[in-house]
């Protein structure tokens, strides 16, 4: 079975700096995939890439199809959600207007929206109780449940999450680990989380890629991985 | 007293011309943080276009909208040419960009339409009609009216539609929006296309910017109230304080912007811009 989000040999940088030096790897459809490594490795840098945020060489092909040249808005449109570095959350919009956004490219209808602000609900009654307030008034961890919530809505097929735990209190993290994985498994949506937190990330993952100065440094089924003592301290640092 | 209302209302009318030029400032502002030091010019051309069709005996109803449309598309041409390949330089390069386009705007249409000051001939009659106790005119309800409406049109397409909720996300976060699947580019020129349409409606530059200044330059509710304060200011100062009479009201205008600018830096409905870091 081929898979849904391919990396080839994927190079890139900020201009006169090059920071990925050929990273290669893949997400299945509907599999849990965490992308590991040191502060600088390109963990970010390989996520941005994807969805076009910066020029890339190499091949990268989403459901088949070459990403290259296209732009980050007709990227999302074919199914990938990105909760980028930061949450990228519209602080002088309210939390609605934020979901709002999240749901503006869809064509499946209303009520097929509705459902889905239903279900986004319980998977996060805060948003519903501060549905109208500022999202600037959020505290960390609902800003994070706005992103994720948000790109729930985009009904997508492939989530890229970017440091989700960063700042954010050991139970909200497992709360929101929580329900990414129960989302997975009930929509079969297929994740790429970026984690400085291994453990928790090997925990959720079926396969991990570590990278180390951009390339890939380790990759393996994550269990192995988090078996593996000499990785472990090598590069995971736990 | 009667006087005194007299000179409210007529400072209405006048505030409601205000009114829509500041809100164009505030849509430009709100579409890329940018005040557009050529919307006076670029209304000032759009009303030659509907004078020279109405000229040359086209309905006035019928130039109007020929006009809008033609501002409009005018607009979204400035925007895509001339600032978008700016779009990421320093605010000062796009302060000088913008003062650049007014001379330039300022230039051709002096060129082709000549710069004898004309005055518009309003299709609303001039006679009066008694109003609790003060003579308005039609014109000066006509321009309450259309005012009115332009400012509600926009309210509601920027507040209430999805179309107005990408266009603000694009302003403030480009790089989120497009995450979000928003075509921010589009955007973006939409928003010049709409400002240089409203700004067609109206006409007199600087009593704009204090409006928008005194409302706060991010807030639409604020150009309105804005733009009605500095109308009814400017007129009753006219009225009432002798050596002002009608040569010193522009002063009025720049000495409420200036005032505004030292007591309350953010205007009357802005908010100061804290950011968490």
């Amino acid at each position: 079975m081929s898979a849904l989000l391919e990396l080839e040999d994927v190079r890139c940088g900020y201009g006169p700096t090059s920071v990925l030096h050929g990273v290669s790897l893949a997400v299945p459809e509907g599999g849990i995939v965490s992308l590991l490594g040191a502060n600088g490795a390109g963990k970010t840098t390989t996520l941005r890439a994807i969805t076009g945020g910066l020029r890339w060489l190499g091949e990268i092909r989403f459901a088949g199809r070459s990403l290259r040249r296209m732009h980050t808005e007709d990227i999302v449109g074919v199914g990938i959600a990105h909760v980028p570095e930061g949450r990228g959350i519209l602080t002088e919009l309210t939390v609605d207007e934020n979901l709002k956004l999240g749901a503006h490219r869809r064509k499946d209808g209303a009520t097929a929206v509705r459902k889905d602000y239903d279900r986004v609900f319980e998977y996060f009654p805060v948003l519903r109780e501060r549905r109208n307030l500022s999202a600037s008034t959020l505290s960390g961890g609902e800003q994070q449940m706005l992103a994720i919530a948000r790109a729930m809505l985009m009904q997508p097929r492939l989530m890229l999450l970017d440091e989700p735990s960063l700042g954010l209190a050991p139970l909200v993290v497992r709360s929101i680990f929580e329900i990414i994985r129960t989302f997975n498994q009930a929509d079969h949506v297929a994740v790429l989380l970026v984690e400085q937190n291994a453990r928790l990330a090997l925990e959720m993952s079926t396969d991990a890629y570590v990278l180390e100065v951009g390339r890939v440094a380790v990759k393996g089924a994550s269990a192995e991985l988090k078996g593996n003592e000499s990785v472990r301290r090598s590069y995971l640092g736990y | 007293m009667q006087e005194f209302l007299q000179q409210i209302v007529s400072g209405i009318a006048s505030g409601g011309i205000f009114a829509s030029l500041a809100l164009a400032l505030v849509l430009i502002y709100n579409a890329m943080g940018l005040v557009n030091f050529a919307q006076g010019e670029m209304a000032m051309l759009a009303t030659f276009i509907a004078f020279t069709l109405v000229d040359h005996g086209v309905s006035y109803w019928i130039a109007f909208p020929v006009t809008l449309v033609v501002a409009f598309a005018g607009g979204i041409l400035v925007q895509r040419i001339v600032i978008r390949p700016v779009e990421r330089a320093p605010i000062l390069t796009l302060v000088i960009v913008t003062l650049g386009l007014a001379t330039l705007v300022n230039g051709v249409a002096g060129f082709i339409f000549g710069y004898v000051p004309r005055s518009f001939p309003s299709p609303f009659s001039a006679q009066t009609v008694n109003l609790l106790g003060a003579f308005v005119s039609y014109r000066d309800l006509g321009v309450i009216g259309v005012s009115t409406v332009v400012l509600l049109l926009i309210y509601l397409l920027l507040q209430r539609t999805t179309i107005g909720l990408t266009m603000r996300a694009a302003a403030h976060h480009p790089e989120a929006s497009r995450l979000l699947g928003v075509h921010v580019s589009w955007m973006l020129a939409l928003g010049w296309g709409l400002a240089s349409a409203v700004g067609a409606v109206s006409g007199i530059m600087v009593y704009a910017f204090a409006a928008a200044v005194l409302g706060g330059i991010e807030s639409p509710l604020g150009a309105v109230v804005g733009g009605l304060i500095v109308g009814v200011t400017v007129n009753l100062a006219g009225a009432y304080i002798p050596f002002v009479g009608g040569d010193l009201q522009l002063a009025v205008a720049l000495a409420i912007i200036i005032a505004v600018l030292v007591i309350k830096p953010n205007g009357l409905f802005g908010r100061p811009s804290v950011r968490r870091v």
